[in-house]
């Protein structure tokens, strides 16, 4: 089948600390969005440390990676690994003896120019850190996402990498708060998505509540917006509604108690410095 | 009755205290810039004004934040005749 919208869109899944949920959103969103039947590449460009095809659970049937592609030793379209659940679905992987010095912005770009044809989404899966890696993952994106966890050295990273993708004139930036606990953030001791992003001051594009049931995925190797009754793959779910342009709404993590709510109206009135 | 009810409602939460350290160490990663230099930035400001004006209470230099854009927020009071 072929692809469903006439421009293409590619975008760079960043944050700056690692173990946040960069992989594990590049996974599920794109999953989600082949699912309903539109094409979509993802891009792992973390050289020398992949982990999509792990996520993906498509590591026993890599062949090719990306850097091969670069160097001639085989066409894009040989290394594009063909996802057997979601026939729309295809991912160009990293190398995993090489390093991130060995690809160069403008090779990345030629990759996307390449894609954007095919393919309705692309995604890339940016390592970690601000470096070369970094430089080489936004080079080619229209867009940008930031995902972030509610703790303080994970939104000071996605600050800084807010900056930088600004500095590169992006124009579209939004944020996915992952592993959010509702509980705690009523009970004081979380940051909430208000305190995100009054910090980050960026538009919202999903919130991820904390699941047991990603780690169980993850060890299957299946991505986690298959299992219909789990609060994250719905999640997920509901970020590539939101980048096909629907409205979802997010759901509240209002205070619900008597108490939280006096509580509440006490320190906004008589807690400010 | 006021200091009571702020007592009561006194929002000493690891949640406030994450806000109050990111709010600090945003707007300094944001700027370049770290306690030790608003203090020399207040000291040198205020040595420049009073070499002209005879500044009066407790003046301020500080950052303030608005969206994503910093700026220094200097307010010092002068003495009347």
């Amino acid at each position: 089948m072929g692809k469903k919208t006439e421009e293409s869109s590619v975008i760079v899944v960043t944050s700056g600390k690692g173990g946040v949920g960069k992989t594990t959103t590049v996974a599920n969103v794109a999953s989600a969005l082949a699912r309903k039947g539109y094409k979509i590449a993802v891009m792992d460009l973390d050289i020398g440390l992949k982990k999509l095809d792990l996520i993906l659970g498509l590591e026993n049937r890599v062949i090719y990676d990306i850097i091969q592609v670069i160097e001639g030793e085989c066409t894009l379209k040989q290394a594009l690994v063909k996802d057997k659940r979601f026939p729309e679905l295809y991912m160009l992987p990293a190398a995993q003896t090489r390093n991130k010095d060995d690809i160069k912005p403008e090779q990345v770009q030629e990759i996307c120019r390449q894609l954007r044809p095919e393919f309705d989404f692309i995604f890339i899966d940016c390592p970690a850190g601000i470096e070369q890696g970094f430089r080489n993952a936004i080079a080619a994106a229209d867009k940008a996402i930031v995902v972030t966890n509610p703790e303080v050295s994970a939104v000071r990273d996605a600050d800084r990498i807010i900056g930088m993708l600004e500095s590169a004139q992006f124009q579209d930036i939004q944020l996915v708060i992952n592993r959010l606990q509702a509980s705690m953030v009523k009970s004081g001791d979380m940051l909430s998505i208000d305190d995100l992003l009054e910090h980050l001051c960026i538009t919202l594009l999903g919130i991820v509540p904390e699941d047991k049931k990603v780690l169980i995925s993850t060890n299957k190797g299946e991505p986690i917006v298959l299992n219909e009754r789990s609060e994250a793959g719905l999640a997920f779910n509901n970020i590539a509604n939101r980048l096909l342009g629907q409205q979802v709404d997010f759901p509240s993590f209002e205070e619900d108690s008597l108490w939280g709510k006096i509580r509440n109206l006490g320190r906004n009135l008589f807690s400010k410095e | 009755m006021l200091d009571f009810l702020k007592r009561i409602f006194a929002d000493s939460s690891s949640r406030k205290q994450a806000n109050d350290r990111l709010r600090v160490v945003l707007t300094h990663d944001r700027t370049g810039t770290s306690s030790r230099l608003m203090e020399t930035l207040k000291e040198e400001i205020l040595e420049v004004i009073s070499r002209h004006v005879e500044i009066e209470g407790r003046p301020e230099v500080k950052i303030i934040r608005e969206g994503r854009h910093s700026a220094l927020d200097i307010n010092i009071p002068l003495k009347g005749r």
